[in-house]
């Protein structure tokens, strides 16, 4: 599966991931700039913000409370903003594009 | 004597190394780089039989396994040697799923944007205290400084009254002083009973500050109690002072014998922040234990129940399979790898206001005293165990 990734400075970047691994997991995996992920995907952080371009961001599982309640405290939310530990790779995302923000703080 | 024989049975000999991380014979005043020698001279993963006998994980992947396992590896209990009846710290000491009402509850005032809003409030606190020594040419950089900048910070964020500033130091300075089991303990309960004082005040008159709010808090659906709300202030204070005040003694240390690194920082004052993330890495100064909860094998060594675990957070940092010269000091570094805030579900609450207020203290001092050195002749000890304390920092200048 390609998942494609914008970096803050708006390098383009596709890795390989996983099917059932986290758009975040896959991300760091392959050292992509912008993903931080300072708690490793268990809701604590909001620091693996990111955006997600339609048409991809429509077949996601909606957000959880817990998702919800997190990116509020996020930096430049955006309505397109999840955290992308919440989301895993599935069929459906082929050609994603996952824009990282400027920053995460 | 005292090897194998007092370690459990299901502890193979060969992953026995014998060290003890209240005083070890093995560290040295720079405590770090000596720290380091445990991954040329110890297994990654090894079992020491002082302080009732406990494991201690050294590299940074593991380390990062630990923490972010809470099924095998239980913050429940945090004592080394474990203790009759653990300290239930909110959120620190339970597990998910207890931990997330709470860590969410508190997350708002702990998120970047509400750390950015402190900023003016907490420059002012830095220049208040630089200016306290500028003209002295000399201080005790412990004493005078790091041990007194978080303490204004907290009192900010928690609301506390400004006119009870003194008190509150001059008690928090008790606390952290106190060496005896008897000390800590009565100076601790009169931090509580301090903030006590003020939840029971905010609770009958809410104001806009962190403390009104917390009584306000509901948890799963009901109002939050007196005890857990103690629970709470006490771990942001104790998680939110000695750490600031070691990372930024360490750093300020290395910093006062690089003349030419301060000089860089003076001319360079955005580089301030890469100088604090390397000296998170490089300086880390929290241990932090867990309890394993179950039997299983993972490093390719046996775990059971009731085994302690503890994570050095600190050699995460200066681990060279994950960070090239991980001794050297660079603030150049492409990325900057350390797990000195943890990671996982109890990832440093405090971590974004923890980094602001080093990197304004070190904007602030060097715009007050651009140049400064180690006082010759004095001694760098460090207090030693799950919280690692520079003693004291004397510093001077010239005026
Ligand atoms: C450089 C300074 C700091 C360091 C090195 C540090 C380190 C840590 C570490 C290692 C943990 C997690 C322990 C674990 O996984 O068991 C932690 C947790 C915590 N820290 Fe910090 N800390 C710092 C500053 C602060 C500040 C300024 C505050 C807030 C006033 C704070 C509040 C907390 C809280 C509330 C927790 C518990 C979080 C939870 O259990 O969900 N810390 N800190
Ligand atoms: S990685 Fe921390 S919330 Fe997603």
């Amino acid at each position: 599966m390609k998942i494609n990734y914008v970096t803050p400075a708006g390098e383009a970047v596709t890795v390989n991931a996983e099917l059932g691994e986290s758009l975040m997991e896959a991300a760091v995996r392959n050292g992509v700039d912008g993903i931080v992920a300072a708690c490793g995907g268990c809701l604590s952080c909001a620091t693996c913000h990111a955006y997600i371009d339609e048409p991809w961001l429509s077949k996601i599982d909606p957000q959880s409370q817990t998702e919800k309640d997190m990116l509020d405290y996020a930096s430049h939310v955006e309505p397109d903003s999840r955290l992308t530990c919440q989301v895993p790779v599935t069929a459906e995302l082929e050609g994603v594009i996952v824009r990282t923000p400027p920053s995460q703080d | 004597m005292l090897k194998s024989e007092t370690s459990p049975k299901h502890i193979p000999e060969s992953v026995v190394f014998d060290f003890d991380i209240y005083g070890d014979d093995r560290l040295t005043d720079d405590l770090h780089a000596s720290y380091e020698t445990l991954h040329r001279d110890a297994p990654d993963v090894f079992w020491t039989p002082r302080n009732g006998g406990h494991w201690m994980i050294t590299r940074y992947e593991d380390i990062m396994d630990v923490v972010r396992d809470p099924e095998h590896f239980s913050v429940r209990e945090m004592q080394i040697p474990r203790v009759e009846d653990p300290p239930l710290f909110i959120p620190l000491s339970l597990d998910p799923p207890d931990n997330i009402p709470y860590r969410q509850a508190l997350m708002p005032f702990f998120a970047p944007k509400t750390v950015r809003a402190m900023e003016p409030k907490i420059r002012q606190f830095a220049i208040e205290m630089i200016e306290a020594v500028e003209k002295r040419g000399e201080c005790d950089f412990v004493d005078d400084i790091s041990s007194q900048f978080p303490v204004s910070v907290f009192m900010e964020l928690m609301g506390m009254p400004l006119e009870r500033l003194r008190e509150f130091r001059t008690q928090a300075d008790a606390f952290f002083e106190s060496r005896s089991d008897e000390d800590i303990a009565a100076n601790f309960g009169k931090i509580v009973a301090i903030m006590t004082e003020l939840i029971e005040t905010r609770r009958a008159e809410p104001k806009d500050d962190l403390i009104s709010k917390m009584t306000q808090f509901e948890i799963n659906g009901r109002p939050i109690s007196l005890g857990e709300l103690q629970s709470i202030c006490s771990i942001l204070f104790l998680g939110g002072m000695d750490t600031v005040t070691n990372v930024s003694s360490y750093l300020f240390r290395h910093l006062a014998g690089d003349a030419a690194l301060q000089d860089r920082l003076s001319e360079e004052p955005e580089k301030i922040k890469d100088f604090i993330e390397e000296g998170l890495r490089s300086f880390g100064v929290v241990n932090t234990p867990r309890l394993v909860t179950k039997d299983f094998e993972r490093f390719g060594v046996p775990f059971r129940q009731g085994d302690m675990v503890l994570c050095m957070l600190p050699l995460g940092g200066r681990d060279d399979r994950k960070t090239k010269d991980p001794n050297k000091f660079d603030i150049d570094r492409e990325k900057i790898d350390h797990v000195t805030f943890s990671s996982g579900p109890h990832l440093c609450l405090g971590h974004t206001l923890a980094r602001l207020e080093m990197r304004i203290l070190t904007e602030e001092w060097l715009k007050r005293i651009p140049s400064f050195r180690l006082k010759p002749g004095t001694m760098a000890h460090s207090r030693v165990g799950t919280v690692m304390a520079l003693e004291q920092l004397p510093l001077e200048w010239s005026v």
